[in-house]
């Protein structure tokens, strides 16, 4: 009786609401798991039906079937769905989903901000398909190399709705990364220390840390080729001291880390369920963390070997090609560990199983492959051919899409409670495994052969026609296996009977809940001493039900789960998460009218719906806090009590700062790295014209930052916000007064930016501040509660170094000349 | 999070060696250092020579300082095998100095 009543008061307070006001109110993380996983297979169909119109146009020599004009938004369009949204918001959908419950958690840090990247997700996504629709689709390759993208080879805005489209969905990205890295540090199951964790929480906090620092490069890339085209900013221009390497290098510096992102999450799934499989524990725990450690650092040292063919010096070739082999290394242990886990145990030919045999199969063949890409002078034989395109197929069908249907057979039953209808997923797998070989194993060879990437037709006699053919045929065979897959898995969530709960006797938290999961995940949390919390203790379900583990109540209608010391996973205290809103739809949609005026032109508007955005945040963070201290509270078995997290230190708020403005300070890091570059690489360089000498503003900038970095310390708000608004004015002086006109060269549109960054920061750093104010007045600091001004120094004091840096920056240049 | 940071160092070290490495050849290419002789080399490998040597030497007092702090647990023993790692691939990666031309 006891697991009931507590069932009915957690679903009270935890549930989404019912019908449409509901959906688009609901910020569950298992909701938006659910969603995101969805709208990626939408995506992903979208993406495979341009896939099989590509290969039918390849099909034969001299095809009329379409035109180049569409060949090349078919091409591009292919590329930028399956990368930006299909492979990245999925694996973010199953982390969603799984995370929490695999961390014993009953949410992630940030709920609503998962609802924000949802919504910019469908937003961004719809901008994209939208413009494929109309004929206007982006159609200068997925990397979108200037100059072919620039304004004099792509006038209309197929390339804007690239650059917009995707940085609109990236910011999904970031969301999600910031949340599930705070999420996996902070919010765990009391005594699940680090070396606990499950290893699919290590693969996505090494995912989740690449994100952070990969993702920014290619915004700042996408900011800078958006300036130009619209305002004509010459950063890729060499005729005005720009370069058009400088975006390869901002692409790629995200696009290979990109590569292991998206199979960082498909191993950590490898990892969970082959050892369920082979009925027997992970070999080697681990060295999978140093390897997975390993991959996640390596892998930002190889960018260049997508620009091996560019003329760089080749001694730096030899520097990227020596971390593009080595890189192999860390994958090598992964793959030895889990044949050695499939050595041990006594692994069962179940569906997920037959999966990853398809995994083990495909993607060590495109490891073998990138081995080969990764010497430099076959690189410079095979660059630009079929054989990269098949090379890159093998790595990413191979790394991502086998080891994701493994893992939607394994977690369904978890998801809908039931189980399979038919044996259809079988005969899925062999369609997938052979049409994809056929498909892209002959690639290989056409490349080989010669026919470059991209093209539309091709002449008969090059030896080309009949491997074109039997790809063209294997695609088909392989989208017939994808249809077969989404046809069971709609029979088992439609028809599928009812089933019992852990239905592969695994070992991890997740399934010690009912299936499918309560809207509040655990009714009390578990005390975990083990990698495997539910093999030490098979009766954990009825126990966490009954509500005898920690937070096993309801309370003022809060939302209650536990934040642990990071490392030793002990209760630190607890984190009290938002409800319902329609803040994340209504700022994703405002974020929207900013993207969709900067596309339609209509620029003098787009500030205004920056303005708004900053209200809705106002907004948001208001609705966070208490405006009383309650003392520790119970949180335990045998009368522990903990704080609750607006009266303590290590707040999932603060950390998700801290992580915010690593990213931010990567985004700042990479401009000045471009600043360098253009300075060290590009054509007409030193500029023509230099800086104007500016002590005055210079002065002012250092001045501005001391002062507000000394008052918000003090508490002196007046002053804090005198000195951020010292660091606007020195920019604002610099840009209007000081600097070349940007348009003129790129050393002074890539000073103008950087001033810009800074007068962006300062400005948010000004409404903090001024929002602190207001809730000091209000009640929501003061006694215990002194978490908010800590949060509002970070951002203040990274507005006030990066003012110091960026007037540095700016200003030495004019005074050296 | 000191835990996590130590346990990253030596791939960090790494990071920051490359990047030191990649930076000194563009700008000793771009500033014609290849050009001025320094003991019957040229400034430029001589420099790169220099700072992947204090690279490696720098990894290598990083890892034994983890080693010689590090406790009983898996991930300080993982701290100090990604710290041999971190050494290892500045090694590796510094190769190309001594073997192939600097700016061609």
């Amino acid at each position: 009786m006891k697991a009931l009543r507590l069932h009915r008061e957690l679903t009270a307070i935890w549930r989404t609401e019912p019908g449409l006001r509901g959906q688009l109110r609901s910020v569950n993380h298992s909701d938006m798991g659910r969603r995101f996983i969805l709208g990626a297979f939408f995506f992903f169909a979208v993406g495979g039906v341009l896939a099989m119109l590509i290969r039918a146009q390849l099909a034969t020599p001299h095809s009329a079937f379409v035109g180049p004009a569409v060949y090349n938004q078919l091409f591009t369009m292919h590329g930028s769905i399956m990368m930006f949204l299909f492979a990245i918001p999925m694996f973010e959908g199953l982390a969603m989903y799984l995370l929490p419950k695999m961390l014993g958690a009953r949410d992630l840090a940030y709920p609503r901000l998962s609802a924000l990247g949802w919504w910019c997700y469908v937003f961004g996504g719809s901008i994209l398909i939208a413009a494929m629709l109309a004929g206007v689709a982006p159609d200068a390759g997925w990397f979108l190399y200037p100059p072919l993208s620039g304004k004099t080879y792509t006038p209309g805005i197929n390339s804007d709705v690239w650059l917009l489209g995707v940085t609109f969905v990236e910011i999904s990205a970031m969301c999600a990364a910031i949340e599930i890295a705070v999420s996996i540090l902070k919010l765990r199951a009391p005594g699940m220390r680090l070396d606990r964790m499950p290893l699919f929480a290590w693969y996505m906090l090494a995912t989740a840390g690449m994100m952070i620092f990969g993702f920014p490069p290619l915004i700042l890339g996408s900011i800078l080729l958006e300036v130009e085209r619209a305002f004509g900013w010459p950063f890729y221009a060499p005729e005005l001291g720009g370069s058009p390497l400088l975006w390869q290098h901002l692409f790629w510096l995200f696009g290979h880390p990109e590569v292991y992102i998206i199979f960082l999450p498909a191993a950590g799934a490898v990892s969970t369920i082959l050892p369920v499989m082979a009925r027997t524990k992970i070999l080697g725990y681990g060295a999978l963390v140093a390897a997975v450690m390993a991959l996640a650092f390596l892998s930002f040292g190889l960018w260049v070997h997508h620009m091996f063919t560019t003329g760089i010096p080749h001694m730096a070739l030899g520097f990227f090609s020596a971390a593009s082999t080595l890189v192999a290394i860390p994958t090598a242990v992964q793959v030895f560990a889990w044949l050695g886990t499939l050595w041990a145990g006594r692994p069962q030919l179940k569906l997920p199983m037959l999966y990853l045999i398809g995994f083990f199969i495909v993607f060590v063949l495109g490891g073998l492959t990138g081995v080969m890409l990764a010497v430099v002078p076959f690189d410079a034989q095979a660059h630009d051919t079929a054989f990269v395109t098949a090379h890159l197929h093998y790595v990413l069908v191979g790394g991502f899409v086998f080891p994701m249907l493994a893992a939607a057979y394994y977690w369904l039953p978890h998801f809908t409670g039931r189980g399979r209808v038919m044996r259809l997923g079988e005969a899925a797998f062999w369609l997938i495994l052979i049409g994809f070989n056929l498909t892209f194993f002959l690639m290989h060879l056409t490349g080989l052969l010669g026919m470059p990437r991209r093209i539309d037709t091709y002449p008969e006699g090059m030896g080309w026609t009949w491997l074109n053919l039997l790809s063209s045929v294997g695609s088909f065979l392989m989208a017939f296996g994808f249809a077969l897959f989404a046809i069971d898995v709609a029979l088992q969530i439609w028809l599928g009977r009812l089933h019992k709960r852990n239905p592969w006797g695994a070992g991890t938290l997740e399934w010690a809940m009912a299936t499918p999961a309560p809207a509040y995940n655990f009714a009390s949390l578990a005390v975990v001493e083990g990698r495997d919390p539910l093999e030490d203790r098979p009766d954990l379900p009825a126990v966490l039900a009954r509500g005898d583990g920690w937070l096993g109540h309801a309370r003022h209608g809060w939302r209650e789960t536990m934040a642990v010391d990071m490392v030793s996973g002990a209760p630190d205290h607890i984190a009290i998460l938002p409800t319902n809103s329609w803040l994340p739809i209504t700022t994703a949609a405002t974020l929207g009218g900013f993207f969709l005026s900067m596309l339609a032109g209509l620029y003098p508007l787009a500030p205004l719906f920056l303005v708004l955005v900053a209200m809705l945040g106002w907004r948001w963070a208001w609705s966070n806090g208490q405006r009383r201290d309650f003392g520790p509270l119970p949180a335990g078995p045998g009368g522990a009590m903990l704080p609750i997290a607006a009266e303590t230190r290590g707040t999932t708020g603060w950390w998700g700062s801290v992580f915010a403005l690593t990213a931010s300070g990567t985004l700042f890091a990479s401009l000045l790295f471009g600043y360098a570059f253009l300075w060290t690489v590009a054509p007409d360089w030193p500029p023509p014209q230099l800086i104007a000498r500016a002590p005055f503003e210079l002065v002012l900038a250092i001045a501005g930052a001391v002062v507000a970095a000394v008052a918000v310390r003090r508490g002196q708000w007046p002053a804090a916000l005198a000195g951020q608004g010292a660091i606007v004015v020195a920019m604002v002086l610099l840009i209007a007064l000081r600097l070349p006109a940007p348009t003129s060269h790129a050393y002074a549109a890539t000073g103008a930016t950087v001033a810009a960054y800074v007068i962006f920061h300062a400005a948010l750093a000004v409404v903090m501040l001024a929002f602190l104010r207001a809730r000091i007045s209000a009640g929501f600091v003061g006694g215990q509660r002194q978490g908010e001004p800590r949060i509002v120094r970070l951002w203040s004091d990274h507005a006030a170094g990066a003012g110091i840096v960026a007037a540095l920056v700016i200003a030495l240049p004019g005074w050296f000349a | 999070m000191i835990q996590l940071l130590r346990m990253t160092a030596g791939l960090f070290h790494w990071a920051v060696a490359f990047g030191v490495l990649y930076g000194l050849h563009g700008i000793g290419c771009s500033a014609g250092w290849e050009r001025s002789m320094v003991a019957g080399t040229s400034l430029h490998r001589l420099l790169l020579v220099l700072a992947w040597a204090g690279g490696i030497a720098a990894g290598v007092a990083l890892t034994r300082w983890l080693r010689r702090t590090a406790g009983a647990g898996l991930l300080d023993r993982i701290a100090v095998l990604l710290g041999w790692v971190g050494v290892a691939a500045v090694v590796v990666g510094g190769l190309p100095i001594v073997t192939i031309p600097a700016c061609l």
